[in-house]
């Protein structure tokens, strides 16, 4: 029903389309409220929330001027305007559902519109209908998923109770009594393990047109993406680099304990190995480095950490089905950032330990605006062609300096490693709620070690 | 030293893109002091028929004196201070930004004095104030916009300004014009030519390396000697590593180290070195980052080519907890960071197009590592870097 609010935000911007990358991380043109003067007056019931424009008042060294003092009162004036306008919903899209506080769950009586395509789950519960036990399906929301409704307008709450209402016309079959948007936030937040910091950030990504799930389900009845294989490091060989290596492990080792390695004279340069810069410099890689190495830190077993992926996220252009939910496109832990500090290596190591490798990025291609513009009306492209980096075989990695040049050919590059050092390897976003203002973060998994310069 | 050869400014701005890249190319070319060169000899055809590449390594043997009051080595030759900035960017001059340029840029100052031609500086200058003048006239246009729009407001007409608000791209200072007609028309028989006498400018500056670069260059590519300013002898690698760590106890008396200091895995200089030799190893060039509240700025083949892609924050953790309680060091970025930091870093960062790294560097546990291993280098093994790329995550923007 009120979708159309949120029209002039799904309408894409043309700079970002030209390029998304470099100013990626400015925030541009967000920050900026909306022009109020735009808003056709009040004679419509229904306001929309239009474009934004330029600054119609700038403090100048004279003092504010007749005319911008105008201009400033025009705009205020429509903005009290269309906020006074009533926001009416219709009863025919309206959704019911009564809360059930002892189970922190809203059964939906009534479902209407597209919010039930991706929210709410069903659950087999036991109702007891005139003494006799019954075991029904019925669909719930989740607390956030309630609020986020009746917040927006498009569902109406009751909360459970014994209280029979029979006065109320039409509404005999519910038991309950009618809850205000008030009154759901002060019911329904910190049930089910929510915050206010992980509301805010539901809505604000729900309104974004993104799908949000729980990733730990609350109860063993919500779908959850399907177990993904946690990728096995497969060696890929061919039948010479096999036999090679087959040749060089006694080798290495004869080699090793021949001459052990000398910390004070890391690089023998007499050595036949080294014969040009590269074979230099990776002969200088004999420090531990990467996330493959083993961390040895300890931690007090006691504390939990509040780093734990909250959401799973996904673009509003994944095909999402609610019964079997594909893998996230995104993770996204929740903190308040006044009260928790940054997280520990530790801490990254357990969220990057649970996350999957991502593919590698697509070189992004440069091209015209015009030209975007017209890619953008046509299907996209069935398949873009990459370069894929063939990962080393474990020996090579932890002792580089012990294979000689000729033995491990360079691996196929990615045109532009940048590409791949600035996404890493794992993703998670992190949410860093202020008192209502969110800050999201994107920690990637640092592959420097698999892309050296040199 | 002339490492910018002074005809560049002479010839009157700089060359054209193509030709620059090509002598960069040329000029620094190795990332690394030590270079090789193919060997012609029938030895090394013998060695290339059994796969052996016949090249011959060539060590530039470089020396630098010891300096712990700055905490730094010394490069007081110039041919030396040459060698480390273009092969590798080593270093820093002490009276220059980077590169020590400083004899360089005398010399065409004063060549500038001599003939009438400008200095970089000065172009620099000229352009500041060019554009110091173009805002004052945009803000000039836009004032008189406004009063216009003003006065017809009050009287109640549609304003119609006929104000021109200059842009950057068609604004042209006017004082220019006659500024330069004189010298547009050269009249030769005035050309003075009064020669500029090079060797009245005395070299004075020397290039300074970090603890890390120095370490880095005399333990691992052995191409630097180290010498002791006190007894003026080379240090053998044993003092160096042991004067390097103690340098960051609270002052340096040497051969005098206080216990607390010594024998201990949480040193500055080898958390710092752990991440230095890290990043040098994969190639890349290493500058310092305080202007972007970093410790390292990486780039890919050095600042003359590229910006720095990445802004290193070295952030070291205790495997230990103990062993940070009982530290006397209190190592810069080892407690907890605020979202405030990060947001600020990250801020700076995105704003000079740089992505911010954190770059993890544990620390062994007294518990798990023997400390005699900090007797020599092969402590670093324990050590272990990982890094964290950290970007900001705008849901508007990743919807698809």
């Amino acid at each position: 029903m009120d979708d159309t609010l949120e029209r002039p935000t799904s309408i894409s911007k043309p700079v970002d389309l030209v390029d998304d990358g470099e100013d990626e991380q400015s925030s541009g043109e967000e920050d900026q409220g909306p022009d109020w003067t735009k808003i056709p007056s009040v004679s419509t019931a229904r306001p929309f929330i239009p474009k934004r424009g330029e600054k119609d008042f700038e403090p100048t060294a004279a003092g504010g001027s007749g005319l911008q003092r105008h201009v400033l009162d025009r705009s205020r004036h429509a903005m009290l305007e269309a906020l006074s306008a009533p926001r009416t919903i219709s009863s025919k899209s309206v959704s019911y559902a009564v809360w059930y506080p002892d189970i922190a769950r809203a059964h939906v009586t009534m479902s209407r519109g597209i919010h039930f395509t991706n929210m709410g789950h069903s659950v087999a519960r036991t109702t007891s209908v005139e003494d006799s036990k019954k075991f029904a399906k019925r669909l719930e929301l989740l607390p956030e998923e309630t609020l986020y409704l009746v917040e927006r307008g498009a569902m109406l709450c009751w909360k459970a109770s014994d209280l029979v209402l029979t006065d109320a016309p039409g509404l005999d079959d519910i038991d309950g009594v009618p809850m205000t948007v008030q009154h759901a936030f002060a019911e329904m937040i910190g049930t089910a393990d929510l915050t206010l910091e992980q509301y805010q950030v539901f809505a604000y990504l729900k309104r974004l047109g993104y799908v949000v799930t729980r990733t730990k389900p609350p109860n063993p009845e919500y779908p959850v993406p399907s177990l993904i294989e946690p990728p096995k490091k497969r060696r890929v060989l061919s039948c010479f680099g096999r036999v090679l290596q087959l040749v060089q492990w006694p080798l290495q080792l004869l080699l090793g304990l021949v001459s052990r390695f000398d910390w004070w004279r890391p690089i023998r340069l007499s050595c036949l190995q080294i014969s040009d810069t590269r074979s230099l410099f990776r002969s200088l890689r004999f420090l531990p480095g990467g996330h493959d190495v083993p961390l040895h830190v300890k931690v007090s077993p006691r504390v939990t950490s509040p780093y734990e992926i909250f959401y799973n996220v996904y673009k509003p252009s994944t095909p999402f089905k609610k019964t079997a939910p594909p893998p996230p496109d995104y993770s996204v832990v929740v903190v308040n950032a006044r009260t928790t500090p940054m997280p520990t290596l530790t801490e990254l190591a357990a969220l990057f330990g649970a996350l999957p490798e991502l593919p590698p990025p697509l070189p992004r291609k440069r091209q015209s605006f015009a030209q975007h513009k017209a890619d953008a009306t046509a299907p996209p492209p069935a398949s873009t062609s990459q370069t894929t980096h063939p990962p080393s075989s474990l020996v090579q990695r932890l002792f580089p300096w012990a294979f000689p040049s000729r033995a491990s050919p360079e691996p196929v590059r990615n045109a532009n490693p940048f590409l791949s050092l600035k996404t890493g390897k794992k993703m998670v976003v992190i949410a860093a709620v202020d008192a209502g203002m969110t800050s999201f973060f994107r920690f990637g998994e640092g592959v420097f070690t698999e892309w050296p310069m040199a | 030293m002339s490492l910018i050869t002074p005809s560049q400014n002479q010839q009157g701005g700089p060359k054209k893109g193509g030709a620059r890249r090509a002598e960069n190319n040329r000029l620094y070319g190795h990332s690394l002091p030590i270079t090789f060169e193919k060997s012609h000899s029938w030895t090394s055809h013998i060695l290339g028929l059994f796969g052996v590449s016949g090249t011959r390594m060539l060590n530039p043997h470089c020396t630098g004196i010891f300096d712990p009051h700055s905490r730094s080595v010394w490069v007081i030759d110039s041919k030396d201070a040459m060698i480390m900035w273009r092969r590798g960017f080593f270093g820093k001059g002490d009276l220059s930004r980077s590169e020590p340029s400083w004899r360089t840029r005398q010399i065409s100052a004063g060549r500038a004095a001599a003939g009438k031609h400008m200095t970089a500086e000065e172009i620099r200058e000229k352009r500041r104030a060019e554009r110091k003048q173009f805002k004052l006239d945009r803000a000039a246009a836009i004032a008189q916009a406004a009063a216009e729009a003003e006065a017809a407001f009050t009287e109640g007409r549609e304003a119609k300004s006929s104000v021109v608000i200059p842009s950057g791209a068609t604004w042209r200072p006017q004082q220019l014009v006659t500024e330069e007609s004189p010298s547009l028309s050269p009249i030769p028989d005035e050309e003075r030519t009064v020669e500029f006498d090079e060797d009245s400018v005395p070299d004075l500056e020397h290039l300074q390396l970090t603890l890390q670069e120095a370490f880095f260059l005399a333990w691992s590519l052995d191409c630097l000697t180290i010498i002791d300013p006190t007894t003026s002898e080379s240090m053998s690698l044993k003092q160096i590593w042991t004067a390097f760590q103690q340098i960051h106890g609270s002052t340096y008396i040497p051969g005098v180290v206080s216990e607390i200091y010594a024998n201990r895995f949480d040193s500055p200089f080898m958390v710092n070195y752990a991440a230095y030799h890290y990043y040098r190893s994969l190639g890349w060039i290493i500058k310092g980052g305080i202007k972007f509240c970093v410790d390292l700025l990486l780039y890919k083949r050095g600042p003359v080519f590229h910006h720095a892609e990445f802004a290193i924050v070295i952030i070291p953790v205790y495997e230990d907890p103990e062993d940070q309680e009982t530290s006397p060091f209190d190592l810069a970025n080892s407690q907890p960071f605020s979202w405030t930091w990060l947001s600020t870093v990250n801020r700076v960062n995105s704003q000079v197009q740089k992505t911010l790294i954190l770059t993890y560097v544990t620390i062994p546990a007294r518990s798990r590592v023997s400390q005699e291993l900090l007797s020599s280098p092969a402590c670093l093994a324990h050590y272990s870097v990982r890094e964290v790329v950290l970007r900001r995550f705008i849901p508007a923007r990743m919807r698809d």
